[in-house]
């Protein structure tokens, strides 16, 4: 007797069955479907979409051996006069104990090499670690803004080399020139072999280097979730390709309410392959899927999860941003040091 | 000496039970004398709004139904609230349902102190947040005061939120089996 069948349940019994009779439809059957990357279905995934968590995600809290280095937006400046020991004084007392640099400015002066080893040696004198330089730009804007990008990230590559950084970190862009205008075609296979394409021009134009290129993933950009990033560094097949991991910017409405399970995701599918880590916090607070910032540890973020999960990183460095005053960023560590506290994760230094 | 001020501390014990506040009735917030209600469910940055928490200027109303055991609170903007006054924490799911929160209630001689610790948003591995209410009437009864402090690790906040009587008790909450009140 007939029976209707559809062809998900088909294709998914045949697989299941391990089916291996040369009919055609089997051969097909064989051939796995394509996955869909994104979370796994958690209940009436035929009606409705999957944006409530299942029951019982698995929160591993325990810490690892890292101690994490804080590190802020407040950017370490090398305008010229600049008392570097004052500079690094202030941000340790402040419970600071990495920095990164903005790279328009720091690129915006040749220093002198006397001025090279004075940093070096007030950030050795104050146990602080100034590990990136943080990239403007768009390397895949349309031409010649793109290629002038490129130019502007190989400059960094070589200025944090002279300051003997880990990184610097860029996104891969927009189709239009402003990299923070997501472009209707900037998930398209155009987008994407121009962004691998840019970043084999930058690794090219580095190469002997030992700075890391971390790209950040962007909800408006290509490189949008940890899959994409981890394809990105296959395709581009450059070891230093790594990620600077800010897993706000990959949230969407879909894993807004799951961000335990895709802290878990990201972290095993990124796995050596995290350069450092944004530490920001956001709610879901509108009507529209509209997510904004909000004030660390407070928010959807699974912040015990997200501490235990950087402490399992090699050296790790978190970096608090998008805040509006000085007082936001003590607050915003006093969070972030007592919810680690709680879950015995050790953070380097102390907040006064 | 002794027998008779044991005596009279047990004459008097009841006199003490009695005379634990009463809260139950229809309370009408007096915005005028009270603190701006903060966004207690989100802390949001970099200026932003949010449609959600804070209740500005709006008309708050609160229906309050109380035995010797139990409060129950109800607003049109937020879940009924049920406290059991015996001192002792219980553990009652966040707004969210997917975690935890513990609170202890305890109806003592002048006010009412209610202690909450949740994860912030109701969200895993959120920052622990502790709420402490107290609660006071005024001696003629016919206002309600409600102090708050929120303790998170980044901030306290404490802030007073005043209400009027606009009706006396409308239902009688029977936590331990329902005797009608007295008329």
């Amino acid at each position: 007797m007939a029976k209707n069948i559809s062809r998900r349940k088909f294709f998914g019994g045949a697989v299941a069955g391990g089916l291996a009779a040369a009919t055609p439809s089997t051969i097909v059957a064989q051939t796995p479907a394509p996955r869909r990357v994104g979370l796994p279905d958690v209940w009436g995934q035929d009606f409705l979409y999957q944006w409530s968590p299942p029951e019982n995600v698995k929160r591993d809290l325990t810490p690892g051996p890292g101690v994490i280095r804080l590190s802020n937006s407040q950017d370490i400046t090398n305008k010229e006069g600049t008392d570097y020991d004052a500079m690094f004084k202030g941000m340790r007392a402040a419970g600071w104990t990495a920095c990164e640099a903005a790279s328009a400015a720091w690129l915006s002066r040749k220093l002198p090499d006397s001025e090279v080893s004075e940093i070096k040696a007030q950030l050795k004198a104050h146990d602080v670690v100034f590990y990136n330089i943080h990239c403007a730009g768009n390397i895949i804007a349309p031409d010649p803004q793109g290629q002038q990008w490129q130019r502007h990230i190989i400059d960094a590559v070589h200025a944090a080399e002279q300051m003997d950084l880990r990184m610097i970190l860029t996104h891969t862009g927009s189709m239009y020139p402003n990299r923070n205008t997501a472009h209707p075609l900037n998930w398209s296979r155009q987008a994407w072999e121009r962004s691998v394409n840019a970043l084999k021009n930058i690794c090219k134009s580095t190469a002997g280097s030992k700075i890391k290129v971390a790209i950040e993933p962007v909800n408006t950009e290509a490189i949008n979730n940890p899959w994409a990033m981890k394809r990105l560094r296959e395709d581009v097949g450059d070891e230093r390709i790594m990620c600077g991991l800010d897993i706000t910017n990959m949230v969407y409405a879909g894993t807004a309410f799951r961000m335990s399970e895709l802290l878990n995701t990201t972290f095993e599918l990124l796995e050596g392959m995290i350069a450092y880590i944004h530490a920001k916090d956001y709610v879901w607070d509108g009507m529209l899927p509209g997510l904004d910032w909000a004030m660390n540890g407070t928010g959807n973020m699974d912040y015990e999860l997200f501490l235990a999960h950087i402490s399992r990183i090699k050296d790790p460095i978190m970096y608090v941003e998008f805040l509006s005053t000085p007082e936001e960023y003590q607050q915003a560590q006093r969070n972030i040091r007592a919810i680690a506290s709680k879950i015995g994760v050790k953070i380097h230094g102390t907040q006064a | 000496m002794k027998m008779q001020l044991a005596i009279l501390g047990m004459m008097l014990l009841p006199t003490v039970a009695l005379a634990a506040p009463d809260f139950a009735g229809s309370w009408l917030r007096d915005n005028a004398k009270s603190d701006p209600a903060p966004n207690t469910m989100y802390w949001m940055t970099r200026g932003a709004t949010t449609m959600g928490g804070g209740r500005g200027n709006a008309q708050v109303i609160l229906n309050i139904q109380q035995d010797a055991k139990a409060l129950q609170v109800d607003d049109a903007q937020s879940a009924p609230r049920n406290y059991i006054l015996d001192g002792k924490p219980h553990s009652r799911p966040t707004d969210t349902g997917i975690q935890k929160a513990e609170v202890t209630a305890n109806l003592q001689t002048d006010a009412l102190i209610i202690e909450t610790t949740q994860p912030f948003g109701g969200m895993p591995g959120n920052a622990t947040l502790t709420v402490k209410e107290v609660w006071s009437l005024s001696p003629d009864g016919k206002t309600l005061t409600v102090t708050a402090t929120r303790d998170l690790p980044a901030r306290q906040q404490t802030y007073k939120q005043v209400y009027i009587r606009t009706q006396p008790a409308s239902a009688v909450l029977c936590s331990a089996g329902c005797v009608p009140a007295p008329k």
